[in-house]
């Protein structure tokens, strides 16, 4: 199957390693995967902000460049949410655009999704030992049902163990735009999580979006944990963080 | 223009789509929400969910053992030997249990009031009270103890259940329907439940039958 | 009540250090949230009931003007009289009038929010009516002289020794420090104003249209004294909260305490329909209910229209991560979290509760447990959509975004600028691979991981085509 790879933009400018652990997941899914050149942001930045017309206009502009693709996965809870969720709502009328937008929100999956519901991936190819602990993502876990996906495929790394931390749903605090606006309080709830992943025994932290990444591990080295690894769900499946190529 | 016409005025102008009014037959058919399972054994259901929100459950056979457990009740717990009650219950032989009641309003300072109920609900352990002439509200209210006197055949199994009961017995509504389920509380400070804030600190419920 | 939402950040930020009220807040978590989980878990199927609660709310809306029609009718037949009020000031000039006529020296008062939310208790002083608050809670409040900082549990934000000094200097009496001796002198100090006043003050939780009658959930025995003893009863309420039959109450009173406080059913339910019949003994000789509007209307028939399903249950706020952290005094007015920001800038203006919708992270926790299914996040993104419509963004924020906007439309040049921020970063992390201080305010309290310098664009290209 046709597989386009929408990377994100906050993957392409900061983690690329990302992007390229989700590439080789998909590889050993046996996906045919594309990469379309010119994708930049599905538009959540203005959506959420309150600028609906930036966002209708990535939104045409992500449908016509995965137009031919079977499916599009996104290593992001959030960005697949924004395409699957909230670009219907943008588009509820029956013109061509709108149709076309409503098709690639249909066929959209946040990775782990994917890999668990569609691909059906039943030996990731990563190794991993030791214990990590797994934040869900809000978008990924209430928008998109992301729950027991991640954790179906962490459960296939035969030494890693899963300690699940207490509040494993509760909001790191980032919230894309909230986190400089509100940087106290933000700050103040990575503090929370921070302190729920060092009680779980962990000492790696996994989930499924970079922007929680951040923010859990810029808080995290700010108050003196620089052991703690804070890592891509991607990352661990694929077994190649830090590598590129 | 009165503040009722310019209020229904631009309730109406934002509900432009056409909706047929069907609000007497929606009340002329209430439904039901999604109910409780039904329990086979309604009594203890009710006793069970009673307890768990502190109120006290004693089983009487007949009406003319309630004094006598009252009085049992008031002297274990140093609550005295005057309490007010409902007129249906001046007729039980109060003097051989050795206490005072009196049907009056209530006062600030009763420290025992004494109440049948309409019906009692096993979902919650709820007591139904209504209102009336012979049933005043205070009655179960000022006083820091409330006796309610249950007949056993009048647990029901839902809030619904009683308003169907309600509707078939009295037609309408009284004044005032009080569910009562247990002593008053309150967790404002701290948010710790403490029992007895402005109602009654204590419930009993005298179950006849 | 004046609106201080503007002043969220700097108010959030006091909230945030300070200590007495963290600890307060703590107990949201240990009481209010598993509390409700194990409630829930009591019925057989909450989503069942929630759906039916959900289309109840629905079906009223649809078509609230003939509901309130209904309910009027019957209350009127029942011997109630309806007030009608457009705003909070009216609302304010309809109590005090009935205070007026009956000649009121005191009231008692039940909680009511919508109270609050009109500023009643001014009025009434104003008026030469004293005016007594009768839930724990708001006493302490009308005490201390604080506006409340949750819906359900007002005084939330306190702690028992700031409670105990309270009393201490307002009973004149000997210090008492248990939370069951407060309780108790309370009520000791209260009972008095039940018996003395001459008007009682509730709110309502439900208007129900098939009887025409008011419904009140309490625990404390307040709203039943406080409805009971006086010769007036004044309920005041919001026109959204009629519901048709005694059976829909019904289904919303299996969810309201459970989402609440936890509690399968509060103390008392009470449905009061009608004045004191001629041979009853007690219970009030006038019931007057005022039906306030003050921007509720305005609502219906645009995307916010969701909002008024609630039922004012606290559950949003509860489980809300920005509330269990700042409370709710620094949202500035009556209704604080999540339900607080998008009813707010509807009753008191988008320019005046500019942040409000924006202090959340949408992370979806409120809409999760919300009994009626009210898409608090989505509410959350229209007021924002509404802001940006209106122009009320800030310069800055309006250019940035404009900026984004521009280049993500245009591939090319946003490729060359995320390559080049990309190796901007990667520079300033250095060899320790992080950034401590960047412009902006993502720095003040986190380090930045420094990106590899190279995008995966760049990288990609590579790959592909070495």
């Amino acid at each position: 199957m046709r597989v386009g790879l929408f990377v994100t933009c906050l993957v392409d400018l900061m983690r690329p390693s990302i992007g390229f652990a989700t590439l080789r997941l998909l590889a050993h899914a046996g996906c045919d995967v594309i990469v379309p050149e010119h994708q930049t942001c599905c538009g959540q930045p203005g959506y959420n902000a309150g600028d609906h017309t930036a966002a209708r206009e990535l939104a045409i502009k992500l449908a016509l460049e995965f137009a031919d693709c079977d499916y599009v996965v996104v290593p992001s809870g959030s960005c697949a949410g924004m395409i699957r969720v909230h670009y219907p709502t943008l588009f509820p009328d029956d013109s061509e655009p709108a149709r076309r937008v409503r098709a690639l929100a249909a066929r959209t999956y946040e990775l782990t999704d994917f890999l668990v519901n569609i691909a059906k991936l039943q030996d990731v190819p990563g190794r991993f030992t030791g214990n990590l602990t797994y934040h869900d993502s809000c978008s990924g876990l209430r928008e998109l049902g992301v729950k027991q996906q991640p954790r179906a495929l962490l459960a296939q790394l035969p030494d890693a163990t899963l300690k699940e931390m207490a509040q494993c749903e509760t909001c790191c605090g980032f919230g894309g735009a909230f986190s400089v606006k509100f940087d106290e309080i933000s700050s103040r709830m990575a503090d929370n999580k921070a302190r729920h992943i060092h009680a779980s025994g962990a000492n790696t932290v996994v989930a499924g979006d970079l922007g929680c990444l951040l923010n859990i591990e810029g808080r995290l080295r700010r108050i003196g944990d620089q052991a703690t690894r804070v890592l891509h769900i991607a990352e661990v499946l694929a077994g190649d963080e830090g590598q590129t190529s | 223009m009165s503040a009722r016409e310019a209020i229904l005025q631009r309730i109406r102008s934002a509900q432009a789509h056409a909706v047929v009014p069907e609000v007497e037959r929606i009340i002329a058919n209430p439904v039901r929400g999604p109910q409780p399972a039904p329990v086979a054994d309604l009594v203890s259901r009710f006793i069970e969910q009673a307890q768990a929100l502190s109120s006290q459950v004693l089983r009487v056979d007949a009406r003319n053992e309630i004094p006598h457990t009252v009085a049992h009740y008031l002297a274990e717990n140093s609550l005295g030997n005057h309490a007010l009650c409902w007129p249906d219950f001046l007729e039980l032989d109060w003097i051989a249990a050795r206490i005072v009641v009196a049907a009056q309003p209530t006062s600030a300072d009763d420290a025992v009031g004494i109440t049948g109920a309409f019906c009692a609900i096993a979902e919650t352990g709820t007591l139904m009270l209504l209102s009336g002439a012979h049933t005043p509200a205070a009655t179960s209210l000022l006083p820091e103890t409330h006796i309610a006197v249950l007949d056993s055949a009048r647990i029901v199994a839902t809030m619904e259940d009683a308003w169907d009961l309600l509707r078939r017995e009295r037609g309408g509504l009284p004044r005032a329907v009080n569910f009562v389920s247990g002593p008053s509380r309150t967790a404002d400070i701290e948010q710790t439940v403490t029992l007895g804030a402005h109602g009654p600190a204590r419930v009993l419920i005298v179950l006849v039958g | 009540m004046k609106v201080a939402s503007l002043k969220f950040q700097r108010n959030a930020g006091k909230s945030l250090n300070n200590k007495t009220l963290q600890s307060a807040l703590k107990n949201i978590e240990s009481r209010f949230v598993g509390a409700r989980r194990e409630a829930i878990s009591h019925l057989d199927d909450f989503e069942a009931v929630r759906s039916r609660a959900t289309t109840i709310r629905d079906q009223v809306l649809a078509n609230l003007d003939q509901w309130l029609i209904r309910f009027e009718q019957e209350a009127q037949r029942r011997g109630a009289i309806v007030h009608w009020a457009e705003t909070a000031e009216e609302a304010n000039r309809i109590i005090c009038d009935i205070a007026r006529q009956y000649g009121v020296k005191k009231a008692v008062k039940s909680k009511s929010m919508v109270s609050e939310e009109c500023g009643l208790n001014d009025a009434l002083e104003a008026a030469g009516v004293q005016v007594v608050e009768t839930d724990l809670g708001e006493y302490i409040l009308q005490l201390a002289h604080e506006p409340p900082s949750h819906i359900v549990a007002p005084v939330l934000h306190k702690t028992k020794d700031e409670v105990s000094d309270l009393f201490a200097q307002h009973h004149h009496l000997p210090r008492k420090t248990g939370i069951a001796e407060l309780c108790q002198e309370a009520r000791e100090i209260l009972r008095p104003h039940f018996i003395a006043a001459d008007m009682g003050i509730s709110g309502a939780n439900f208007l129900i249209a098939e009887t025409g009658s008011v419904l009140i959930v309490t625990n404390e025995g307040n709203g039943r004294l406080a409805t009971t003893l006086p010769r007036v009863h004044v309920a005041l309420t919001g026109i959204e909260k009629v519901v048709p039959t005694l059976e829909d109450a019904t289904t919303l009173v299996r969810l309201l305490p459970r989402s609440a406080t936890g509690q399968d059913i509060t103390n008392y339910v009470s449905v009061l329909t009608g004045a004191k019949a001629l041979d009853e003994s007690d219970g009030p000789e006038h019931f007057h209910i005022v039906l306030l509007d003050n921007g509720r209307s305005k609502m219906l028939g645009t995307k916010l229209q969701a909002m008024l399903r609630c039922i004012r249950c606290g559950a949003c706020m509860n489980h809300c991560p920005v509330y269990q952290n700042v409370g709710g005094h620094a949202y500035g007015w009556v209704y604080p979290g999540p339900m607080g920001s998008v009813l707010t800038p509807s009753f008191a203006g988008l320019a005046a509760t500019l942040p409000l919708p924006n202090a959340s992270t949408l992370c979806g926790a409120c809409a999760v447990v919300c009994p009626v299914s009210i898409p608090l996040p989505d509410l959350l993104r229209e007021v924002r959509h509404q802001q940006s419509l209106a122009n009320l963004r800030p310069w800055r924020e309006r250019k940035a975004l404009a900026v984004w906007a521009w280049l993500a439309l245009r591939p090319i040049w946003y490729a060359r600028c995320a390559g080049l921020m990309s190796r901007v970063l990667a520079w300033l992390g250095g060899a320790k691979g992080r950034i401590g201080w960047l412009p902006g305010a993502w720095t003040r309290g986190r380090d930045l991981p420094a990106p590899a310098g190279q995008t995966f664009r760049d990288l990609y290209r590579k790959r592909e085509k070495p």
